[in-house]
């Protein structure tokens, strides 16, 4: 059951294609696994239907048309070569979200104990914080906080932090002034997260400490 | 139905039909999005030859075609800002029915989803209309409507939530 969605302003900036594209690539993911927010998006599209239709139009170069059927049996553009994407020994059953079928994944590497994260690359927003982020059970991240928005799609297992509990399907969206320590469940957490601004590696210097009880 | 007869017979009258009512439409939303006369131009006619090649994956029952051609447009708005700066666009997304949850609104149709949305935007006040409208256009609409409103820009946020909000309520009215 999903209990955490994007904000209504969040998918109104995805259906308008407003959203940096680690943000949008998050919401994606959500929005593939949580029949709500599809219908939702669909009505928010149709709404950017309306407005397309409502548009006074502005009328194009007198040859523009011409220019169009001249091109029309040209061969499609070919689809870009699968990207490279390591094998990240994944808990039976759990399957990537759709949405990261074009991007480049890492291996994982080690940022403290029970952490691990891995790098994702989309090809389109090279400079986009993306990444999977793997955390052991009961671990807790040490409290930070964000230059920038943080949202964090759950893709198992789940976590816990000052807003609530998030479990498989839940989408958190950190503003830049929430400091949080999540902590995982006991099964642990693995989940896809897009930090604002550019490249900084906040994780840098996370550690985590077990939890009591 | 247009799309269908692009997609099935390869018609260039039904396309000569939909270039003619999309076309200047589509200019509009970019030139609206902030490109310039000469590129929202040649990306228009890129927009048009996209419908033209994926008419067939037109669904009638997910969405109507202004709908259909706004996310096309809204693509290819997005991966030419890409393009000039040299990266390619992002791939096309991954509609495998299987991995999809099942929409929490199947059973609506598609023209009375078109047909209440219309009817709840034109119910909302002009500010939120506005508002709605603005969030479509720009790269930075917060910025945008900040400044067509005269907004501190601290007060976008909330007005869009009561705006999406209002909409809401008129949807739910609508039924
Ligand atoms: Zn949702």
């Amino acid at each position: 059951m999903i209990r955490h969605h994007p904000s209504a302003e969040t998918l109104l900036a995805h259906a308008a294609g407003t959203l940096p594209a680690g943000q949008a690539l998050v919401v994606a993911a959500h929005v593939q696994g949580c029949g709500a927010c599809r219908a939702e998006l669909a009505r928010l599209e149709a709404l950017g239907g309306a407005v397309l239709d409502e548009l006074a139009p502005e009328p194009l170069a007198a040859e523009a048309f011409a220019a169009v059927l001249d091109r029309l049996d040209a061969p499609a553009p070919k689809p870009p070569a699968p990207p490279r994407q390591a094998d990240l020994g994944l808990p039976a059953g759990l399957r990537l979200p759709a949405a990261l079928h074009g991007a480049e994944i890492g291996r994982w590497l080690w940022v403290g104990p029970g952490i691990r994260y891995s790098r994702v690359r989309l090809p389109w927003a090279p400079n986009e914080n993306v990444m999977l982020l793997r955390v052991g059970g009961s671990r807790r991240v040490i409290p930070h906080s964000h230059g920038g928005a943080e949202f964090t799609q759950v893709l198992h297992g789940g976590f816990t932090d000052s807003t609530g509990h998030y479990g498989p399907g839940d989408m958190a969206e950190a503003d830049h002034d929430l400091a949080h320590q999540p902590a995982a469940d006991p099964e642990g957490c693995i989940c896809l997260a897009a930090l604002e601004g550019g490249l900084r590696l906040p994780w840098r210097g996370w550690r985590t400490t077990r939890r009591h009880g | 139905m247009l799309i269908r007869r692009v997609a099935t017979a390869r018609d260039r009258q039904a396309f000569a039909a939909l270039f003619k009512y999309f076309a200047p439409r589509v200019k509009a939303y970019l030139r609206r999005a902030g490109l310039e006369p000469g590129e929202a131009e040649e990306v228009a006619q890129e927009v048009l030859l996209s419908l033209w090649r994926k008419a067939e994956s037109f669904d009638p029952a997910r969405a109507a075609p202004a709908t259909w051609v706004f996310a096309i447009a809204r693509n290819a708005r997005i991966d030419r800002a890409r393009r000039n700066h040299g990266l390619p666009g992002a791939p096309e997304p991954e509609e495998a029915e299987d991995e999809l949850a099942p929409s929490a609104e199947t059973l609506t149709l598609t023209a009375e989803r078109e047909a209440r949305v219309r009817g709840a935007l034109g119910q909302l006040a002009p500010e939120q209309q506005k508002i709605v409208k603005l969030s479509f256009f720009s790269d930075t609409p917060h910025a945008a409507i900040a400044s067509e409103l005269n907004l501190p820009l601290g007060t976008v946020k909330s007005r869009i939530r009561l705006a999406l909000a209002k909409l809401r309520a008129a949807l739910e009215e609508v039924r």
